[in-house]
Order: structure tokens, then C-alpha cells, then sequence
């Protein structure tokens, strides 16, 4: 089971493409994977519902969240809405221990994404703030990267015994797909997810040539 | 800095600050559209009888991060997020005014370290008084956290 | 071959890849048009002095690179709209090139989707954007 972990559609301020064309154009194009996961910025889209769009082309649409704290940007997989409650998402200085914290404490699983760009990767803050505790997945493939962005985070990963998933990042329609995250397990819910993420049996692919 | 959007948005959203006029000559015109790269006899050649500028061409009236002067800084100048231009009508040689407004200001944010976005929209007007465009520039903002 | 009604637009077709001539020439031409004759533009070791990597092709003038694309693919496309998210600067000089696919269609409406990015040649994306396009039925 393939899916992207990291996309972002119209819900994202500087998201451009709708979730139905997201569907058509991974049946279009054929793309080898089996669904993706929403990561809107800042904010966890509980009120829309994408199962009809899921059942017409047969392909898993799940939700989570990408937050921002003081080592970059975190994606959020499984967010409950006792998570939620745990913290605001729209802010941008969210202490990362407190996002691993309370994703620990309701099941859900933080993953550091695109550690390796400036400003907004972990790699970078490290330097600074020292390795944080708790962090056992990062993004290591990621579809919008430029330059050594990615081995960068590669590096890191293994310096630090990091697992690494892998995620197209995309914000138009055309850019789905371009790296995922193969698991050994069917996934059909967020929670499924992140028990897969938790067990370890994964692997990040990229498609990018 | 904990600047009231809602106040802002009160007093800035939707009312013209500025109001500039344009001269659009068909050399302007011919040059840009080669330089982007544009084949059309109708953006190229003066002499076809729809020749009219290119449909992005309206975006070259928006110089840089253009602001009511008391218009809050939200934490700094800001970046540029991005344009859009929306041609309405066929732009051709002669005079241009283009009125300008904030078009939106909104925050993706929560209690402290807001991103402030403001949509800048100029709507252009050609000398019969026909709207050939609007053209918006995006400028994010962000606050540094108040704590 | 070019398209000239929307019935001939398939979702996920792909528009013939333009490379934009970003070189300082034609760039300065762009700029003298446009009315942006700023150094950043114009001269690469004024736009160092401000501490970029090079001089810079205007946001605009990547705005016009998509709509000449879309010219080229579809004559008698009318934009509607074009929307561009600036990720990281096009650099005079430098090679470029612009990839279009159809993202939406709606014959309904006439109206195209079409995702666009500028991607250098080792494949980053500096500038995304979409354009809606109108075409006859």
C-alpha cells in the first residue's frame, strides 16, 4: 500500500488544487499509489468529508495536519479531536515538544517534514536548539525540494536513527504523487496510519527523475 | 504587535488609495509580448486589427508592495505570496488607470505569531472607462510572536 | 498540434514544454516594456550588492512565459485567469523551462484548468501557478 503523506488542497492558503482532481489525475496518469493523506497548513480540516470521492475512484483520502514550531514544519497524522483541543494549530511557534507530546498521549504521530530546507526544516534548527527529544520519523523524501534538501535529510536520519517517510508535498494537482511512503499493511482510516507509522514497517519512495 | 484586523479591515477594505494613469504605447506592447515569447500577430503586429497586449500584461502596472501609507505594517514589509491577474477586457494602446484597494486582509493564524495576508487589487480601466483587468498582489506578513 | 475547441482537450494532457528565453537581453527588454527597469532586473552585480544570488527575472515576466505557453498550445484560448505562488527565484542567465498540464474540464462551462510550474534544469519548481482558460465548444 502506497499513499503520499503530504499534500495540500484549496484548504491551504497557498493550496491550488480541489481534492476531486487530485483523484482524477492520480487514475488518469496511473500513478502508483494508493491514496494520499491531507496535510493542510496550520489547521486540522475536520468539516470536510471525502469518502463519496474515495469510493468513486476506489482510492484512500485521509487527513491530517502540517504545524509549524521551533524546529519547522511537523506533519500530524491521526489528529483527534481531543488533539485538537491539546493545541492551537494555527500558531506558528509551537513548541515541538508539545506537538510530540500530545500526539504521543492521543495516538497520533508527529513526523518533522522537510528537515533539510532552511527556516522551515529541522536540520537547520538543530544547530541551535540541539537534537530534540522524541522525533523517530522524518520526511526524507520530499516532492518540493531543491538542491541537497533531501540528502540532507537523508544524513540526518541517519546520523540520528531516524525512520524517514516520504511525501509529494504538492500544491497543485500535477505535483501528487511525486514521493510516497510504501507500508507492508493495508490502510484504510488515520488511525491505521499511525499504527503503521509506529510499528516501523515502511519504507519512503520517490518518483521524481 | 497585536494590530486589530478586524479595525484594519474596517478601515482599509474595499476603499480605493490610489489612483494612477498609464500611457500604453504599441511599441510597450509588441516588445513585451516578444519578450515573453508571445507568436500571435494580434500581441505582435501593430497593424492587425485586434492587436491588443498580451492578457498578464495589466500585472506590469503593480510596482512592488504598493500600501495606503498608514496602512499597519503587521510585523514588517512583508513577502510577496504571489499574483493573479484577471484580464476582463482586451488592453490596447492609449490610456490606462488603475485604481487600487485592499481587496482582503486575513490571518492564518491563532492566539500569538500571526501570518497577515493583504490582497492589494488593482482594477485597470481603459480610457472609454471599460475594466481591461484586475491585478492582485498577495503580501504575507508575519508577526513575531507577542510572548 | 494546436487545440482550438475545448472537445479537443483531454484532463491530464500535457502542453509542449516552453523554454522561456531568460537571458539578460531579452530580459532588459522585458524590463524597458514593462516599466521595470529596476537594477535587481537588469544587472547582476547591482542585484548581488542586495544580496541576491543573481539578478532576477520579474514575477511578471514569468506570468507572461505561462500565458505565451498556453498561446502556443491553444490560439484561441481566452485566459480568464492566471495565479502564480513564487517559491524561489528565476535567475536571469539560467535555463528554465515551463510544464503545463490540464488539470480540469469543463465543457459545461469551456473552461480549462491548467497547472503550470518553472522548474530550473535540475527539476526544482521556482514558480507555480494555474491558469483558467476559456476555449470554444
Amino acid at each position: 500500500m502506497i499513499l503520499d503523506l503530504h499534500t495540500h488542497s484549496i484548504k491551504s492558503d497557498d493550496g491550488r488544487a480541489k481534492v476531486s482532481n487530485y483523484c482524477q489525475w492520480i487514475r488518469t496518469k496511473t500513478l502508483p499509489i494508493d491514496g494520499f493523506v491531507l496535510t493542510e497548513h496550520r489547521q486540522f480540516d475536520a468539516e470536510s468529508d471525502y469518502s463519496d470521492l474515495a469510493a468513486e475512484y476506489g482510492i484512500t483520502i485521509l487527513k491530517g495536519s502540517e504545524v509549524e514550531t521551533e524546529y519547522g514544519h511537523v506533519l500530524v497524522f491521526n489528529v483527534t479531536p481531543p488533539l485538537v483541543r491539546e493545541f492551537d494549530f494555527a500558531r506558528i511557534d509551537l513548541p515541538l515538544a508539545t506537538v510530540i507530546q500530545a500526539a504521543e498521549a492521543h495516538g497520533a504521530v508527529a513526523v518533522p517534514c522537510h528537515p533539510g530546507r532552511k527556516r522551515v526544516g529541522m536540520c537547520a534548527h538543530i544547530e541551535n536548539l540541539g537534537v530534540p527529544d522524541g522525533v523517530r520519523i522524518v520526511e526524507i523524501y520530499n516532492g518540493g525540494s531543491r538542491g541537497d534538501e533531501d540528502e540532507q535529510a537523508r544524513a540526518m536520519a541517519e546520523r540520528q536513527g531516524y525512520l524517514g517517510i516520504g511525501g509529494s508535498d504538492s500544491h497543485i494537482v500535477s505535483h501528487v504523487g511525486r514521493c510516497a511512503t510504501r507500508f507492508e499493511t493495508p490502510i484504510h482510516s488515520e488511525a491505521e496510519l499511525a499504527q503503521a507509522l509506529r510499528t516501523g514497517a515502511f519504507t519512503a519512495v520517490t518518483y521524481r527523475t | 504587535m497585536d494590530v486589530d484586523i478586524a479595525a484594519a479591515r474596517e478601515k482599509f477594505l474595499n476603499r480605493e488609495f490610489d489612483t494612477k494613469a498609464f500611457e500604453v504605447t504599441a511599441q510597450n506592447i509588441v516588445e513585451y509580448a516578444r519578450a515573453c515569447g508571445e507568436l500571435a500577430p494580434k500581441y505582435t503586429d501593430p497593424k492587425h486589427p485586434d492587436f491588443q497586449a498580451p492578457p498578464t500584461f495589466a500585472s506590469s502596472f503593480i510596482a512592488g508592495r504598493h500600501l495606503p501609507q498608514d496602512y499597519p505594517r503587521f510585523g514588517g514589509l512583508g513577502m510577496d505570496a504571489g499574483k493573479g491577474i484577471a484580464p476582463k477586457a482586451p488592453l490596447r494602446p492609449g490610456s490606462v488607470t488603475g485604481k487600487s484597494h485592499i481587496h482582503d486582509i486575513y490571518t492564518k493564524t491563532g492566539r500569538s505569531g500571526r501570518m497577515v495576508f493583504t490582497v492589494i487589487r488593482m482594477e485597470l480601466f481603459d480610457q472609454d472607462g471599460t475594466k481591461v483587468a484586475d491585478a492582485d498582489t498577495r503580501v504575507v506578513s508575519r508577526e513575531k510572536p507577542t510572548q | 498540434m494546436s487545440i482550438s475547441k475545448i472537445s479537443e482537450v483531454e484532463f491530464g494532457a500535457e502542453l509542449p514544454v516552453f523554454k522561456p528565453d531568460t537571458g539578460m537581453d531579452n530580459v532588459r527588454r522585458f524590463a524597458t516594456a514593462a516599466g521595470w527597469n529596476g537594477p535587481r532586473f537588469t544587472d547582476h552585480e547591482a542585484a548581488r550588492k542586495e544580496g541576491l544570488p543573481g539578478a532576477l527575472v520579474p514575477g511578471i515576466m514569468s506570468q507572461g512565459f505561462l500565458a505565451a505557453m498556453i498561446h502556443r498550445w491553444a490560439p484561441e484560448a481566452a485566459i480568464e485567469n492566471v495565479d502564480t505562488v513564487f517559491r524561489a527565484p528565476v535567475l536571469v542567465d539560467e535555463s528554465y523551462h515551463i510544464n503545463g498540464v490540464v488539470t480540469d474540464v469543463d465543457e459545461d462551462t469551456g473552461l480549462v484548468e491548467i497547472d503550470l510550474t518553472v522548474a530550473n534544469d535540475a527539476g526544482e519548481t521556482r514558480v507555480f501557478g494555474t491558469a483558467s482558460v476559456r476555449l470554444p465548444s
